[in-house]
């Protein structure tokens, strides 16, 4: 990225934090989170941060206009503290990370591509480079249709805490991360206190991981009775709808061999299982984008979703930072793109002028260079 | 006569009300401790350790509970002479004698004591219309870790509206875990040397003669060079069978998932079991790769917990395992910077 192209981004984050300081709420407990930061678009992240009050925090990113702002999941007795035992962890938010799958059956005009290897580009799709002819990198910029599949997957999540884990939806945050999926933030207290190994059992349940399969094939083979009770939570969705799926084909549930009910156990899971990110939420260590920072792969903002507006709100509009002023771009290459409600692109090897918004986007996704105003 | 109340805080020495009982009644500090009669009481504690490392359960039979002052006390002098002992072994064998014990005298009580018990532990249950007793997800999930058995995962479990079911012996078995713990954790606060009376040194004597009498048996192991950072539990099963030793079903377990878990090359792992004097390879892949998740249900197994691994009699920590409750966290200090944000 060219300097002039840093300075831009670094007004333009400027300008964004200081009309919505405000916006920046970090969790509870500021006095007992460690923060994290990337000063600059590359190197390494400063982190181990404290602050003590909300004040300070605000004050440090008015003054540094981070790229991108993290705070930890955990309280800790010493936030500050470089060694990571010596912290002294005392509670952690359950954190879920749902990232929109990428894109199948792409169409021309929404793609284009880059060689990694010689550094030629172009737009539609191209799977070998014609200079070259090594495997090129796909460029697609992430679309209304992949969120929606990710929001899809966050439904899923929030119903399975708020029902079979009870916990209050007050204390269930939703999140726009601000690029390419959804952030989801659990802050019940008794949830907090769960360990490692718990959470890596929490993760289990929603990827439907290690269930047993003796029981359902025992019930199918008419052995074991199945008792009412036992049909409730996770257990109850995957054994009806395995039950479904053999019934509709006219056959007696117990007339089907095992090898078959196994494949429609394995087809339930994969349909009714929630795509977390696994990894996130073990690591209680975790640091979470801040809610309300800008996310400088995008240039969106974190954004909060309130439960009664999961649908209404459109991420690639709403979580928009910046003004439609104009801009001029160099554009290297970008495929076609919505954002703010406007389509813009496809764009080869051009100069344009471009809101303020889109052209933070594609100077964030390494796209093009900032030319002026 | 006693009442039942006091008669079951003798039967359960580790509930809050045995700490009131004392406060209320005897003085427990150190320096007058020698002079209250606690001779009968500190000779309870020593058999209750020594209980706990020949049998591996600390029993309480009726005649220990009617002496019940005798018995409130033995528990906290027990847990003042393991943690002067500064043996790792000791500390985690006693609390699993205690809790092994405890366990199994909830196991008669009734339901009302049952559930009493776990309130008093922070455990809480509730009996619903079904005879199923209610546990949280959280207070489930944290002392079920350290059972390895596949219905303890909270994907078998019935989980409803924040709860998880459990029979009336599961809950038994989860609160044997959470006084394991307790117990555990109290044998790691220090004793200052200089205010233990002379009686304690000396049956913190007799219990450590016990001790190398019932370790003399046992074949001694020096740990070899280039094991690096693994458990002693792990190193010492890794020894035995790199000399061709025939390892339990438990300890190839043990290793193999230790092994996935560190993200060991498969056919590694396939060729370290070579040794074994039972060895097939195409057993040793197939059951290698169940493990890691690769075959059947695609479940990867976890690695067993310290304290399974000390049911096993397994369990030959060192000073870093001090606080760990399971054999991949040795040695975290050096790996807990290495993470990810999001």
């Amino acid at each position: 990225m060219l300097q002039i192209s840093v300075e831009f981004l670094k007004r333009e984050f400027f300008k964004y934090y200081y009309e919505n300081i405000n916006e920046l709420m970090p969790p509870s407990q500021i006095k007992n989170r460690e923060f994290g930061f990337f000063l600059n678009k590359e190197g390494s992240m400063l982190r181990h941060k404290c602050f003590s009050n909300i004040e300070e925090f605000h004050r440090f990113v008015l003054n540094e206009v981070p790229f991108d702002i993290y705070v930890s999941a955990a309280n800790y007795e010493d936030p500050g503290n470089r060694d990571m035992s010596e912290k002294k962890l005392t509670s952690a938010e359950l954190f879920f990370d749902i990232d929109a799958e990428p894109p199948g059956g792409s169409s021309e005009e929404d793609s284009a591509w880059v060689c990694r290897k010689c550094g030629q580009y172009g737009l539609e799709v191209e799977e070998k480079c014609p200079a070259c002819g090594s495997k090129t990198e796909l460029i697609k910029l992430v679309s209304e249709e992949q969120l929606k599949e990710a929001l899809k997957e966050t439904e899923k999540l929030i119903n399975v805490l708020t029902t079979d884990f009870g916990v209050g939806r007050e204390h269930v945050s939703v999140f726009f991360s601000g690029n390419r999926g959804y952030h989801v933030h659990v802050n019940q207290e008794e949830f907090m206190h769960i360990t490692g190994e718990g959470r890596r059992e929490i993760v289990d349940y929603l990827l439907i991981q290690g269930l047993e399969e003796k029981e359902l094939l025992s019930f199918l083979r008419g052995g074991k009775y199945l008792r009412g009770r036992d049909l409730r939570g996770v257990k109850k969705r995957v054994y009806s709808r395995v039950f479904e799926m053999l019934d509709s084909n006219g056959k007696s549930k117990k007339a089907h061999g095992e090898k078959r009910i196994l494949k429609q156990l394995e087809n339930a899971i994969e349909e009714l299982k929630v795509r977390i990110d696994p990894v996130v939420t073990i690591d209680m260590h975790r640091l979470m984008r801040m809610p309300g920072s800008i996310n400088s792969n995008s240039g969106m903002v974190k954004k909060r979703i309130q439960h009664d507006e999961l649908h209404s709100l459109d991420p690639l509009k709403d979580a928009v930072a910046f003004s439609d002023e104009e801009m001029v771009l160099k554009v290297r290459i970008a495929p076609r793109f919505k954002l703010g409600g406007r389509t813009f692109g496809p764009f080869k090897d051009e100069e344009v002028e471009l809101p303020a918004y889109a052209a933070v986007y594609i100077v964030c996704k390494g796209l093009g260079e900032y030319v002026g105003r | 006569m006693a009442s039942e109340n006091i008669l079951r805080v003798a039967r359960y020495p580790f509930l809050p009300e045995a700490r009131e009982f004392i406060s209320r009644n005897i003085d427990l500090s150190l320096e007058s401790l020698e002079k209250t009669g606690s001779e009968a009481a500190l000779k309870r504690a020593v058999e209750r350790i020594k209980n706990a490392l020949i049998s591996r359960e600390v029993k309480v039979a009726p005649q220990h509970e009617s002496n019940y002052v005798r018995e409130i006390l033995s528990f906290p002098i027990a847990i003042i002479l393991v943690s002067m002992l500064m043996n790792e072994y000791i500390r985690r064998i006693y609390a699993l004698g205690e809790s092994r014990g405890a366990y199994k005298r909830m196991l008669n009580e009734s339901d009302e004591t049952l559930l009493y018990i776990g309130r008093r532990l922070g455990v809480e249950g509730f009996l619903d219309e079904e005879n199923m007793i209610r546990v949280s997800i959280p207070a489930y999930l944290n002392l079920a870790y350290a059972f390895h058995e596949r219905h303890w995962k909270l994907v078998n479990r019935i989980v409803d509206k924040g709860c998880v079911l459990v029979s009336r012996v599961e809950y038994a078995r989860l609160l044997q875990v959470e006084v394991n713990n307790y117990v555990y954790d109290r044998t790691l606060e220090p004793v200052p040397a200089a205010a233990v009376p002379e009686s304690f040194k000396r049956a913190v004597k007799t219990v450590a003669e016990t001790w190398s009498k019932l370790e003399a048996g046992k074949p001694s192991y020096t740990p070899s060079k280039g094991i690096g950072d693994n458990p002693p539990c792990i190193s010492r099963i890794i020894k035995r069978m790199e000399n061709g030793e025939n390892a339990s079903h438990f300890e190839r377990l043990t290793v193999a998932t230790f092994m996935i878990a560190r993200n060991m090359d498969i056919q590694e792992i396939i060729e370290f079991f070579s040794k074994q004097p039972d060895y097939k390879y195409n057993v040793t892949k197939y059951q290698v790769e169940h493990l890691a998740g690769l075959k059947g249900g695609g479940k990867k197994y976890s690695v067993p917990s310290c304290r399974t691994i000390l049911t096993n009699g397994l369990c030959h920590p060192d000073d870093n395992c001090r606080g760990i409750k399971h054999p991949l966290n040795y040695g975290e200090k050096h790996v807990a910077d290495k993470r990810g944000v999001s």
